[in-house]
């Protein structure tokens, strides 16, 4: 029996998970929500990852009714992300690893996505489309290495629909992606242009839907594309915004032309979660691998290929 | 070794400030409750290097019960800068370690 803790703070998310064996004991998470037009900077979203980490640990204990002793290993993100809430969550988990006396791992914060999809969805061995407001890639595994088959060139998708959100100051409660959506579902009308004037008012969602429409068409595209190089029958859809209904329908229908299959997960696991980091760890401290704390620097940049990935043949 | 508390450091009390070459230079000295304590903050606060790539160093180390931070840095505000997050890491270590720590039953 193996139990990991996991701690996950590089965006605006903070949360704490505990995985045993392939079962997620507990898995609280709370999110640094700013006003609507306002995204999140790295000293206030750090800020309030300190304020709450400490509570939502001991929830974490408290849900999954073990105590300090019954860990065996804990695992926290190493990167990438924001440096200081980086620097705020791993202190708390270097700290603890060393008052409880146990060993410390440091985790890709892609992986962790990529991990926790697996276990969830028990995809065998898919293309993975890892779209957040941090990270867009795809991404496949081969020889011991989450090969990066392709990634956007500037921003992240999630990054775009977030700072449009911003301009027309959609609210972030609970997330300005899930709003977008929300919003997106009432247009009917596919619009070709991105201008929508109707007399002295502005329609939007016809604007929403034509964005979400045309960002998620190139994900498909270029999932598609990898799918092809690999002749690979699955497509695991991991990252925050994973969570669409409507990305998740149109890589259905791609699929569907191809013979293939389509996993995901739900917004537990799909956003930024510490259980994920936690599974990632389990999988990493299984196969032998483990941190010292001298080396247990964050990193703002790290990217997918340089872990090498021991524990999958 | 003087131990020093954290209070006479913010008044200017530290060691060496040498403007006339540029180098702001603070030490501060946190006693804590055990060696143990001093020697698991450290582990805690040393590994991450600072955000800023150049202009300001800081040196971390425990000696007994007491942790000692030393900085250099160009300017004044990039010191202001750092020494104020490192309090910020500091109190969280303290927190911490005062709800996990072992003589806390959970």
């Amino acid at each position: 029996m193996t139990v990991v803790i996991g701690f996950e703070g590089s965006a605006n998310k903070i949360g704490v998970g505990i995985v045993r064996d392939g079962e997620v004991l507990a898995n609280p998470r709370r999110t640094y929500i700013t006003p609507p037009g306002q995204g999140f900077l790295p000293s206030e979203t750090s800020k309030h990852h300190r304020g709450v980490i400490l509570t939502v640990l001991r929830e974490a204990l408290q849900q999954a009714a073990l105590k300090p002793a019954d860990i065996d290993c804990v695992a926290y993100t190493k990167g990438p992300g924001m440096g200081a809430p980086l620097v705020t969550v791993a202190i708390v988990a270097r700290t603890v690893a060393q008052l409880w006396r146990k060993p410390l791992l440091g985790v890709n914060h892609c992986i962790g996505h990529i991990e926790m999809g697996r276990l969830i969805t028990h995809a065998n061995n898919p293309t993975v489309l890892y779209v957040s407001g941090g990270n867009t890639q795809v991404i496949a595994y081969s020889e011991k290495r989450y090969r990066i088959f392709g990634e956007t060139i500037d921003i992240a998708v999630g990054n775009c629909l977030d700072r449009f959100a911003r301009v027309i100051k959609i609210s972030n409660d609970p997330s300005p992606g899930y709003n977008i959506e929300q919003m997106a579902k009432k247009g009917s009308q596919y619009v070709e242009l991105p201008y929508t004037v109707k007399g002295m008012d502005v329609s939007f969602s016809g604007i929403l839907s034509y964005i979400e429409e045309t960002l998620f068409a190139m994900l498909v595209e270029i999932t598609e594309r990898a799918m092809a190089h690999c002749s690979s029958q699955e497509v695991l859809i991991v990252g925050g915004v994973g969570c669409n209904l409507r990305l998740q329908e149109m890589m259905r229908i791609m699929c569907m032309e191809r013979g293939a299959k389509v996993f995901a997960t739900d917004e537990r696991f799909c956003v930024d979660n510490g259980a994920m980091i936690a599974q990632a760890g389990w999988e990493m401290f299984r196969a032998g691998q483990l941190t010292d704390l001298a080396d247990s620097w964050i990193t703002q940049r790290y990217r997918t290929d340089e872990v090498e990935v021991t524990w999958r043949d | 070794m003087e131990l020093r508390n954290i209070e006479m450091a913010a008044r200017g009390g530290g060691e060496d400030c040498k403007k006339e070459d540029k180098l702001e230079f603070r030490v501060l000295h946190v006693p804590l409750p055990s060696e143990r304590e001093a020697s698991i903050a450290l582990g805690s606060l040393a590994p991450d290097r600072e955000p800023r790539k150049g202009g300001i160093t800081k040196e971390l180390s425990a000696l007994g019960n007491v942790l000692s931070v030393r900085w250099t840095a160009d300017e004044a505000r990039i010191l202001r800068v750092s020494v104020g997050s490192f309090l910020d890491n500091l109190a969280l270590v303290l927190e911490t370690m005062e709800q996990f720590g072992p003589s806390v039953p959970l």
